[in-house]
């Protein structure tokens, strides 16, 4: 919680244009009825339309993708699982280059590439059902694979759209794959993803005591009366829908996904029911703490997000990997 | 009406039939054991009795209870299973992991009432696994760990259990340690036992009733000294067998032809 509300914090004063600390906290309070604000109109709208919305949606980004990727490898007891397991990363990524490069001749961005992603990457996570989910009586193999033939599939369709299309559009596409929040200005993303992206979540923390269970594999779970496949199904669904909206809007954000639940697994043991909602707190404070490193570091300039996750991710990995004991998924 | 019904039972696996009109009722309260040589269909039949399995035709019925109408928490608060290879999770302490036991009762959603936990609580003390309690599960030795997937299963609260060849990896000491806790389990809470087992001496010591098996059919099903002493039993297993009376216990010897 403290590394959280640093997080906020961090968020919300640290920037290009420097504002006290104290005013923006005493601009927050106003706004609830207490004390009144001390900032300029100027200062107020790159709080409340630059700043906030950005942190905001990096605090959901963050979570859903951690708590999305902590699902996943409980329900497939895969270790390497993240949230673009099934193909949610490769379906938006051909959506969002359809609606980058201009195919359609009037999908022009920035208004299709959120909806196009978004419809790839579900379309994406429904064709590897369709495919995988019928073997799902012998196990979730049949599923990964299928996630990595359709992965496959509209990754090379994407690359052949971005070979075809202009520069100027292949950096765009290249930009929006490593993802960024920098397309989060005013709240109008923030407030479309977030029924989403909150309902995904809760029913995600909610599977956490069945996915304990489910770690004594399929047959013992039905033998103690957990109904594997109708559980499996449901976080799956939600996993997938909550990571397909959050990557319609920012692109595709590395790391979180599969690092985070692994650093909570270290620090806190084995059971789902700590890790998801741990999950859920770590992974948006690390990304909104990300994101201020990667819009300040070479300010007016950003830093690729996924690139700032990995780096600053990675270390902190294999420092807690060292300092602990491993622990199985 | 039985505690255990099989009716005809017909399982299989794609166009091969694993088990094949078996027909068989276990009384409340007693012992049952298949035995059979290898491919016989023996973990088939006692995982379909489990509700692992679906049947092609025929059907179980537990107390009187169809188990093709019953839903997975039903079904788990009635039969429970001590599986061959039981999945041990690393990094779950042992009360977690016999705990686990009673999501049937108490659900997904809620953590275990007051009622769960003195049921894990009697369990444990009743097969010494208090001073274990703690430990995570993959710390314990070969007996220890068949101890506790025994635990999980008898927080189930159930009248039928199911052990498909609960005794397998233990050495010969752990072997009759586990059958004994399980037959005082079985007077103490008169449960009824169906299990599986490649021993056939103690299959015949323990088991009140012996089930022979042979390529998905039932072979012979009689009392335990009976099935030993049977000319069907050396015939399915195709070797020479010579039963040896040891304090009058039958001892099952092979005899290398």
């Amino acid at each position: 919680m403290v590394a959280l509300a640093a997080a906020i914090v961090g968020g919300l004063v640290i920037g290009p244009v420097s504002i006290g600390t104290w005013r923006i906290i005493g601009d927050v309070f106003s706004h609830v009825g207490f004390g009144h604000t001390t900032l300029t109109s100027t200062q107020s709208t790159i709080i409340w339309q630059l700043r906030a919305p950005r942190m905001v949606m990096g605090l959901l980004a963050g979570a859903m993708l951690a708590v999305a990727g902590g699902t996943y490898q409980g329900v497939f007891r895969n270790p390497l699982a993240d949230p673009y397991l099934l193909g949610v990363a490769s379906g938006a990524g051909l959506g969002a280059t359809f609606a980058i490069v201009d195919v359609g001749h009037g999908v022009s961005t920035p208004t299709w590439t959120p909806l196009l992603a978004f419809v790839g990457a579900m379309a994406a996570v429904t064709a590897t059902w369709l495919i995988g989910g019928r073997s799902m009586r012998t196990g979730v193999g049949t599923l990964i694979l299928a996630g990595v033939a359709v992965a496959s599939l509209l990754t090379s369709a994407q690359t052949f759209l971005q070979q075809q299309s202009s520069a100027g559009s292949i950096t765009r596409v290249y930009i929006w794959l490593l993802g960024s929040l920098a397309s989060s200005t005013g709240w109008g993303p923030v407030t479309l993803v977030l029924p989403y992206v909150l309902v995904c979540i809760a029913v995600c923390v909610a599977a956490g005591r069945a996915l304990d269970v489910m770690s004594v594999g399929e047959d013992e779970s039905r033998s103690l009366g957990v109904p594997v496949r109708r559980i499996r199904f449901i976080v799956i669904a939600a996993s997938s829908l909550g990571t397909a909206a959050i990557v319609s809007v920012v692109g595709l954000i590395g790391f979180v996904g599969i690092i985070v639940p692994h650093i909570v697994r270290l620090l806190v043991g084995t059971s789902y029911r700590r890790i998801l909602p741990l999950s859920v707190l770590f992974g948006a404070a690390f990304l909104v703490f990300a994101d201020t490193i990667a819009r300040t570091v070479i300010a007016p300039s950003e830093l690729p997000l996924g690139v700032v996750t990995a780096l600053v991710g990675a270390p902190v990995f294999v420092l807690i990997l060292s300092l602990r004991r491993p622990v199985a998924v | 009406m039985s505690a255990v019904d099989v009716e005809a039972l017909t399982v299989k696996a794609g166009s091969k039939t694993l088990v094949s009109n078996v027909t068989l009722a276990v009384e409340a309260g007693t012992w049952c054991t298949v035995v059979g040589p290898n491919g016989a269909g023996k973990t088939t039949l006692v995982e379909t009795i489990a509700g692992l399995r679906k049947a092609s035709h025929g059907s179980v019925s537990i107390s009187g209870h169809p188990l093709a109408e019953m839903h997975e928490r039903e079904r788990a608060q009635r039969v429970a299973l001590v599986p061959q290879h039981p999945v041990i999770p690393s990094g779950m302490s042992v009360d977690d992991y016999v705990a686990l036991g009673r999501v049937a009762y108490h659900g997904l959603f809620r953590p275990p009432g007051a009622n769960d936990r003195s049921i894990v609580e009697s369990v444990l003390e009743r097969l010494s696994l208090v001073d274990f309690r703690e430990r995570d599960v993959m710390t314990l030795s070969g007996g220890e760990r068949q101890r506790m997937v025994l635990a999980r299963a008898l927080v189930q609260s159930t009248a039928v259990i199911v052990l498909d060849e609960p005794i397998t990896g233990l050495d010969m000491r752990h072997q009759m340690d586990m059958l004994e806790l399980l037959k005082s389990e079985v007077a103490q809470c008169g449960l009824t036992v169906v299990a599986t087992l490649h021993d056939l001496t103690l299959a015949g010591q323990f088991a009140d009733r012996l089930v022979l098996l042979d390529r998905g059919e039932v072979v012979l099903d009689g009392a335990a000294g009976d099935v030993i002493r049977s000319d069907e039993l050396a015939q399915c297993y195709a070797m020479k067998l010579r039963v040896v009376d040891v304090d009058g216990a039958d001892v099952v010897v092979p005899v290398r032809q």
